[in-house]
């Protein structure tokens, strides 16, 4: 039925802005082995930047993302090189801790740069509006964030495939101390990896401007998503992270239309299950 | 030489305690100053409402204070972050009362930590002016039922949320079925179980055809716009509030529902946060004239000199126009001022005692005390939000007033359905 | 690792500590007495948490699963019986068997994947708060919850409707738990724990059942999970689901942290100090998550042993834990 369809390409919409945040998760713990606790917070950043420059500057909004992502790049820059570097080699306990302890502090920040009242930009122009599609008006911002997932999992595939830096990372990934030994300057790989996963985290933020408030907060409901993503994908699998993305996004929009009942709890269960029996992930080779 | 040094400085400290404190000479009740406590929730999402409950007790205060205070003493205030969480709000409140000598506590957005305080109140032996959480229980099981007379209530609980869209939308023969986009706790549940009750005693032809819930932080309500527009509604009950409502309704409107409802009603679209970030849509009308919401307050209403004075001056103080939070708390500091000067007493029971029949006149309107739930009981229209020229953010207009005694619930309170 | 005797000022300063906790109700007032029994109640969450990380290396993150069973439990048993003995015991009892079942489970794994797999466990146990309202209460929580008197069939009934009587419970309760705890770290499981710990592999080798151990070790945590939320509803008079959420897990995660891992007293320690940062920090300032925060921070990075590592040489203090994979603790000071 023409509603049953409509309702997909919603979860459609859902899964590829959940596979945006998904994806810097996945490629930081792909290469790093780091899982970023703060990863919720630089996606709240990136709305943060990209609402001061759009919504308060009144930049054009493609350079308001493009500030958003260059400015949340250089936190997680700064975040990689000053701290998280001095725990390298000891427990991951710690870096959860550390990442953690960047939460607080950053949700603090922006209450104190901010204020408190969440903030909702008008909507731009190009975004506005709806395509009819199986008879009922589907929006055109949803077939954006569509379109802008499909294009990251496809440039993402081409980075890491063919490009210089992106088979650089890989052979870093799969063994840091074999790139050291042939000259590789892992450290500056590693700098660089968190920053795209930080860059990829505020495009989502970013995005998200137009008919999601920025608020303190925000960041801290994304996590959870993205981390039972990335968990039922396999930690550090891109391939796994989509495929999930769509598998949480498609099943929460047709969770809402027939069981009103169905609740986040069934993804956790969904999570717990994969970890049990599967823990390198649905996806994994 | 240094033990004469000792003594003096001593003696002179002493000298410094014995010196009657100017200001407790005038005050007539025998303490330095009297204590309001004030909680709220200042983080997370909600953040606006406990700020706003904050601006209104202290702009308040300062009020009071310049006139001579309350039987010439002075009010002294503290306000807390509750976060919206039921323990942290408990430990405030005992924090308030047992260390920092609280003689009254106003405030709370949660329901659910009201809920929780309500006891507690009872062993710490003080009043709390609850001046936003909704639920109906707080005054129909805790004060009808187990007799809490700590707790007073000063804004216009779930009622307005529910029962006011059912007296006016009996009147509109064509919208016969609605649907839900609700909040997934409590305050969802109740409100969207008592309009309907309200609704089918007036209208058995009405159909409620769909129901999506949200749980709280959602960001994204597009897949419960989409299912619930599936079922073709004429018209929406809405409560996710605050900024999920301002979310909401952009979601809605570019699915287009704005185009094919006939009706949206906004629980709580008349709270400023609300009206603030929707300006941009109500100034080019993309509501059509069919999103229509309330409040516990509207900037806007009663239009008496009264209230406009107190939107100028609130206004200047804290450059924001005065959310309904902060009407309700502002109002419940006055409130504190006539029973105390009533009881010439700080005394919780004396206190209570000198609520019985109170009727009094605040920004909002005149709210009159009700012994059997301990509310104040004043009323709040609904409308539909447009632009004025006299005020950068919209206001309700068109206007529907009802009298409080026809919508408010009266002892004896039958229980109401709170599932989904 | 070195199982000596503690040092004699060691003892002599928690007697003192004991005697001065009786005699609290005669010296405070009762917001203290109140802050008191909070510091108490994590002290026996963080004991239980770090049992499972600092001797035995897996890091939960789904504890407050546990302690909310043991809150809803005492809850729902205090609302039908009122009787304190009953509601604690059947509070401790319910949590341990859901942190066996559950631990079943999650000892498969190590590491990150068990971090990961505790986090869901305490998340799904979280979102049946909420959802079950007809048990649960549910976003509203159970509400009304007596203080009730502490009877023992046979033995009588007392009273223990203050504050200040609630208070001896708690601090009796909490003592004995401390000791148990204490006299097992000592024990050889305790050392079998920490074997574990540092090397699964030669653990193995040894004829150690490592996953049957990790098992004790995180039944015995939710056991104290359990009785560290099984003591709160009779001091609150409610319970909600917050108390299930992973935020809550965090808890005893950074007052540990703060104390120190390495040693016995430190999740204590660490109690005391989370629970006045916050108290003293939100006095002055709404902001209190940013000061948090730095706390974190620099803890993490700097002061991995927590407050005890910096006190680690004036007072040895009893087994001291060194883990393995970390650098060799810094030369005392």
């Amino acid at each position: 039925m023409d509603n049953i369809a409509f309702q997909g390409l919603i979860g459609l919409s859902l899964a590829m802005y959940l596979w945006l945040i998904s994806a810097g998760l996945t490629i930081i713990f792909g290469v790093l082995r780091i899982v970023n606790f703060a990863h919720g917070s630089l996606f709240m950043m990136g709305a943060y930047l990209a609402f001061t420059f759009y919504g308060l500057l009144g930049l054009p909004f493609w350079l308001a993302v493009l500030l958003s992502l260059l400015g949340v790049g250089l936190l997680g820059f700064v975040m990689e090189r000053f701290f998280l570097r001095k725990i390298y080699g000891i427990d991951e306990a710690y870096q959860l801790l550390l990442t953690f302890g960047f939460i607080l502090i950053l949700d603090d920040a922006v209450k104190i740069i901010w204020g408190g009242v969440f903030k909702i930009p008008p909507i731009p122009a190009f975004l506005d509006g709806a395509w009819r599609m199986f008879g009922r008006p589907f929006p055109v911002y949803n077939l954006f964030i569509i379109a802008v997932g499909i294009l990251v999992a496809l440039g993402l595939w081409v980075l890491f495939e063919k490009t210089w830096w992106g088979r650089l990372v890989g052979a870093t990934a799969s063994d840091r101390e074999m790139a050291s030994a042939i000259g590789v300057n892992v450290p500056w790989v590693f700098s660089s990896v968190f920053a795209f996963g930080a860059m990829l985290a505020a495009l989502g933020g970013a995005l998200g401007i137009p008919v999601r408030v920025v608020a303190p907060g925000i960041g801290a409901a994304m996590i959870i998503q993205a981390f039972i993503i990335t968990v039922i994908g396999g930690l550090g699998n891109l391939k796994g992270a989509f495929v999930s993305s769509l598998i949480v996004g498609i099943f929460s929009a047709y969770g809402t239309l027939f069981f009103p009942v169905f609740e986040l709890f069934f993804i956790f269960v969904i999570m717990a299950v994969v970890l049990l029996v599967r823990p390198q992930g649905l996806f994994a080779r | 030489m240094k033990r004469w040094i000792l003594v003096t400085f001593v003696i002179v400290l002493s000298l410094g305690f014995a010196t009657p404190d100017p200001a407790a000479a005038q005050c007539r009740l025998g303490v330095p100053a009297i204590k309001i406590g004030v909680q709220g929730a200042a983080s997370g999402p909600h953040a606006d409402y406990g700020r706003q409950i904050e601006m209104g007790s202290t702009m308040a205060i300062e009020e009071i204070n310049a006139a001579g205070g309350i039987l010439g003493c002075k009010l002294e205030t503290k306000f807390m972050d509750d976060e919206n969480k039921a323990a942290t709000g408990v430990k405030n409140a005992r924090y308030l009362v047992t260390e920092w000598g609280a003689h009254f506590m106003v405030g709370t957005d949660s329901s659910g930590v009201a809920m929780a305080m309500g006891p507690v109140l009872a062993e710490l032996k003080r009043i709390h002016f609850f001046t936003h959480a909704a639920t109906h229980r707080l005054t129909e099981d805790l004060v009808a039922d187990k007799k809490i007379k700590e707790i007073v209530r000063v804004s216009v609980p779930v009622y307005q949320d529910a029962i006011i869209a059912a007296l006016i939308f009996k009147d509109r023969p064509e919208i016969k079925r609605w649907a839900t986009i609700g909040a997934d706790y409590e305050y969802g549940y109740a409100s969207w179980s008592m309009f309907k009750d309200t609704l089918k005693k007036y209208r058995p032809d009405v159909e409620f055809v769909a129901a999506a819930w949200s749980p709280f932080l959602t960001l994204d309500f597009s897949p419960h716009v989409s299912a619930v527009m599936a079922q073709k509604p004429d018209a929406i009950f809405s409560t996710p509030w605050a900024g999920e409502a301002v979310m909401l309704l952009r979601q809605a409107l570019i699915q287009g529902v704005f185009d094919q409802v006939q009706v949206w009603w906004q629980a709580m679209g008349g709270s400023v946060d609300v009206l603030e970030g929707i300006t941009s849509e109500v100034q080019k009308d993309r509501f059509k004239g069919k999103l229509w919401a309330t409040a516990r307050y509207i900037h806007n209403w009663p239009d008496t000199p009264e209230n406009k004075a107190f939107n100028e001056r609130y206004k200047k103080r804290w450059a924001r126009f005065p959310n309904y939070s902060a009407e309700t708390t502002y109002s419940a500091l006055f409130i504190i001022k006539a029973a105390v000067e009533k009881s010439n007493s700080l005394d919780t029971t004396k206190v209570i005692e000198a609520l019985k029949g109170m009727q009094i006149r605040n920004p909002g309107g005149l709210r009159v005390f009700r012994s059997e739930d301990q509310q104040f009981v004043y009323n709040v229209p609904a409308g539909r939000p447009v632009m004025d020229p006299k005020y950068p953010i919209p206001v309700l207009g068109d206007l529907r007033v009802f009298d409080a005694k026809d919508y408010y619930r009266h002892p004896p309170f039958t229980p109401v359905v709170v599932t989904k | 690792m070195m199982a000596g005797r503690p040092a004699s000022r060691l003892s002599l300063l928690v007697g003192l500590l004991v005697v001065v906790l009786f005699l609290l109700p005669l010296l405070a007032g009762r917001y203290p007495l109140y802050l008191a029994i909070q510091i108490l109640i994590l002290s026996v969450f963080s004991l239980g948490f770090n049992l499972l990380f600092g001797y035995t290396g897996l890091l939960s993150f789904g504890q407050a699963g546990f302690f909310a069973v043991g809150a809803y439990g005492c809850a729902k048993i205090l609302l039908a019986v009122p009787n304190l003995f009953l509601g604690l015991a059947g509070g401790v009892i319910v949590a341990g068997a859901a942190a066996l079942l559950l631990g079943i489970l999650s000892v498969r794994h190590t590491r990150i994947y068990f971090s990961m797999l505790t986090l869901a466990f305490g998340m799904m146990i979280f979102s049946i708060a909420w959802k079950w309202r007809d048990f649960t209460g549910g976003d509203d929580g159970l509400v009304g919850i007596p203080r009730a008197p502490l009877t023992i069939p046979g033995l009588g009934s007392l009273s223990v409707a203050t504050m200040e009587r609630y208070y001896y419970v708690v601090l009796i309760v909490s003592l004995l738990a401390i000791l148990a705890m204490y006299r097992l770290v000592r024990s050889p499981l305790g050392l079998t724990l920490q074997a574990i710990r540092d090397s699964e592999s030669r653990a193995e080798f040894a004829g150690v059942p490592v996953r049957s151990y990790r098992l004790a070790a995180f039944t015995i945590a939710g056991l104290y999970a359990g009785l560290a939320g099984a003591l709160l509803p009779p001091l609150e008079n409610t319970v909600t689901p917050p108390v299930a959420h992973w935020s809550t897990s965090a808890e005893p995660v950074l007052a540990t942290l703060m104390g120190g891992i390495h040693t016995f007293g430190g999740p204590i320690v660490g109690a005391f100090l989370f629970f006045m940062i916050k108290d003293i920090i939100v006095r002055f300032t709404e902001y209190w998550l940013i000061w948090l925060g730095a706390i974190v921070v620099v803890l993490t990075l700097g002061f991995r042993g927590g407050v005890a590592s910096i006190f680690a040489n004036r007072f040895l203090s009893g087994p001291v834990i060194t883990r393995q994979s970390e650098p060799a603790p810094p030369p005392a000071t």
